[in-house]
């Protein structure tokens, strides 16, 4: 509630400032400082346990991909995992615990099906297990590898950027490790504290030759992973954590692909874009209904989805149009990767925005 | 023992007492002060002579012992409790069965060594000195814990022990920093760096390995082998599991872990052995834990009920020290029960402080980001809430 409230009331003060005129600022950065109260002042009880608030919308049931069955996020997974299996021999699947179906049961039954070489659990060692998938893919099979939590991705972090992204450049072409997907629960869960709430999204994307993609539902999920494990580089993909469960919806059976570096416009406006990814975008769907609801204020909201190359041409298009950029995602602001947007936006010749 | 003898009966002539006199004489001569037991002997790696096999225990050492041990696993299940009851919240990973561990490591080092851990750490807070009330405080989140209500189960320190680590393996080379700064301090103090045997097959552990024994630092590297990681089995996750081999160059020992003086003597062996400037040791300790990885993990998806209840019958760490102090008339069965009693007192009184102190205030949520001067704000959760971060 407090996320929703905080953007709804950002919102309120633009709408004072005077929404039709050309006011282009972004969030947080140039907002005055009286905007700001201490945090006893906002209320303690408001504060506690209020912060990982969201209502998981579903998208309506897809008709174009076949047969659907009513699955949450991590059952998409699994029916992702298991058609790539099936449509793929050389891939396997291995990681921390996966052998009997994973911590987050994304796994679960894959072994059984696909056998022992294919599915199977690796010992203790992030890098280990990331580095030996770049050596499974540079001869040519399919790794999808798993990191248990995304707070633990960071033995692993000399292997992703120095040996996964570089290789095709540092070799001519000649080799290549673009059949690894590396997978990993991200982000706030309520109760994960240090170790296992974090969103790196931003450590990885000042790294060119990786893909980093973060899904926000069950339908974007399977699309994305079979995009993800089939794109011939290395990518990354992130899911939600406090979505497995959370997310249900109808997703197909068969196999789909959803583009990446492709945003999605999944609610058009013409006042102010707002763009989040993962869990956040349910947070701002639901402040794009309050504002219309309360203060008039059309929206348009874009889930980012490939947050690595991102589609710099659907966000600057659509602020464009409605001169206001708004960006939210959970990881810390420094540096984050709301500030590689807000500031791609406000180059000249990119968006017309200034 | 005659003088108490002869008062006993002439009391008993005397008729002054109730008691019937033959229980009166077999009181004052109940227990011994000490007995002799014998230890199973340790596998050495790289190494001549291992730990003695055969160690004295008083009957004080032994009532503390088991006083500990009792603290700790009422402790654990307390935290259980409290856990299934929300109070505590997050992730929480209990040492029950793995007792005689952390009071056999306490037992052969010195108050001003050194310990550093990895999450499943609440035996080694206590024994390290942290009391009940603090540490179940710390795991409910609330202003009396020992991290001051931030920390919760994993970010636990006292005095000389380090934590409580979230990043598996990450501690493997703070353990050997720590050494080092003892070794160039010159104090004769020894470093415990403790793993799972998980964490063995980490790189850092390896290379914390390498850094001990290139610079002869006092650090003893113990594998707490509880025989999974996680959810994986020791066979399925490491191509040897004879962890106590696994320093390749650094010798080591591999120890009973439910034997309460098993641990004691292969710490005193090691402790004494790196404070000679000998270098680093590795001890494995063979232990179990009865509840699963954490909270969120029944612990019956990759191992079997029968195997658990097996460990618990027949090797339970507490049930063995109280086999060992009734037989040889270290203690009776009453006192020890007396102890009993007043252990579940004390974690009670603790629980119902955890679980009515408050919660530390907001306005603290930012402190101890830095070490600054100046304070500084920080953003919270939205960009209206603002923390002030002070240290």
């Amino acid at each position: 509630m407090a996320a929703v409230a905080a953007s709804a009331g950002w919102l309120l003060r633009l709408r004072a400032a005077g929404a039709d005129g050309p006011w282009r600022r972004l969030c947080g950065a140039g907002l005055p400082r009286g905007f700001l109260q201490s945090a006893s002042a906002y209320g303690a009880a408001a504060q506690r346990r209020q912060v990982a608030h969201f209502t998981f919308q579903p998208d309506p049931e897809p008709v174009e991909y076949g047969q659907t069955q009513k699955m949450n996020l991590f059952q998409a997974v699994t029916s992702a995992l298991d058609n790539s299996l099936a449509k793929d021999p050389t891939a396997v699947i291995f990681g921390e615990d996966v052998a009997f179906g994973g911590v987050f049961r994304c796994t679960v039954g894959l072994r059984d099906k696909y056998g022992k070489d294919r599915v199977f659990n690796t010992p203790l060692c992030e890098q280990g297990i990331v580095g030996f998938g770049i050596g499974i893919a540079v001869t040519g099979a399919t790794a999808i590898a798993e990191i248990q939590f995304a707070d633990y991705i960071f033995p692993a972090f000399d292997q992703i950027v120095n040996e996964a992204a570089k290789y095709r450049y540092r070799s001519g072409d000649l080799f290549n490790c673009g059949s690894l997907t590396i997978r990993s629960p991200w982000g706030c869960v309520g109760h994960g504290a240090l170790y296992h709430s974090q969103s790196p999204e931003a450590f990885f994307a000042h790294c060119p030759g990786i893909k980093v993609v973060v899904p926000r539902s069950p339908f974007q999920a399977k699309g994305l992973l079979l995009s993800c494990i089939e794109d011939k580089n290395p990518c990354i993909f992130f899911e939600p954590k406090i979505l497995y469960r959370a997310a249900v919806e109808q997703v197909p059976v068969e196999p789909y692909n959803i583009p990446l570096s492709q945003a999605e416009v999944i609610r058009e406006g013409s006042d102010v874009t707002l763009v989040a990814w993962g869990t956040q975008v349910h947070v701002i769907r639901e402040v794009a209904a309050m504002a219309q609801e309360k203060l008039g204020v059309s929206c348009e909201v874009i889930d980012l989805r490939t947050i690595l190359p991102w589609d710099v041409d659907t966000v600057c298009k659509s602020v464009i149009k409605t001169g206001r950029l708004l960006v939210s995602h959970e990881a810390p602001l420094t540096g984050g990767f709301a500030s590689e947007i807000s500031s791609t936006v406000q180059i000249p010749h990119i968006s017309n925005v200034i | 023992m005659k003088k108490m003898l002869t008062a006993a009966v002439s009391r008993v002539l005397s008729g002054v007492t109730q008691k019937p006199a033959s229980r009166v004489l077999v009181a004052s001569c109940k227990y011994s002060n000490n007995a002799t037991f014998e230890i199973k002997k340790c596998d050495l790696y790289r190494l001549e002579e291992g730990p003695p096999v055969t160690t004295v225990l008083t009957r004080e050492d032994g009532l503390k012992y088991y006083k500990m041990m009792q603290t700790i696993r009422r402790m654990e299940l307390k935290a259980d409790q409290l856990y299934k009851q929300k109070f505590i919240r997050g992730f929480c990973h209990l040492c029950d069965g793995q007792e005689a561990c952390c009071v056999g490591l306490e037992a052969g080092i010195n108050p001003t060594d050194h310990v550093i851990t990895s999450y499943r750490a609440h035996g080694l807070c206590y024994t390290r000195g942290l009391t009940v009330r603090s540490i179940l405080s710390e795991l409910t989140g609330r202003r009396g814990g020992c991290a001051k209500g931030k920390g919760g189960s994993m970010h636990m320190y006292a005095k000389n022990f380090y934590g409580g680590n979230g990043i598996v393996g990450a501690q493997g080379p703070l353990g050997a920093g720590i050494a080092l700064a003892c070794k160039y301090k010159g104090n004769n103090e020894v470093c415990l760096t403790l793993y799972g045997d998980g964490a063995a097959n980490q790189g850092q552990i390896s290379e914390a390995y390498n850094m001990a024994a290139l610079w002869n630092l006092p650090c003893i590297f113990i594998c707490e082998n509880n025989r999974y990681g996680m959810g994986t089995s020791v066979e399925r996750a490491a191509a040897s599991t004879d962890y106590y081999k696994r320093g390749n160059f650094i010798p080591g020992l591999r120890v009973d872990g439910m034997d309460i003086l098993c641990v004691r003597e292969a710490t005193k062996f090691a402790a004494d052995y790196c404070r000679s400037g000998k270098g680093p040791m590795l001890m494995e300790l063979l232990t179990y834990r009865y509840h699963g990885h954490s909270m969120s993990d029944p612990g019956i998806s990759y191992r079997t009920r029968e195997e658990i209840q097996s460990v618990r019958s027949k090797s339970d760490p507490i049930m063995l020290l109280k086999d060992k102090m009734v037989n040889n008339k270290l203690a009776s069965v009453e006192e020890l029960k007396e102890i009993d009693a007043e252990v579940r007192k004390e974690i009670d009184d603790a629980a119902q402080f955890a679980m009515t102190d408050p919660e530390p205030p907001l306005e603290e949520l930012g402190h101890h980001i830095y070490s600054s001067n100046p304070p500084f704000d920080i953003r919270g959760a939205n960009q209206w809430i603002k923390f002030q971060s002070i240290s």
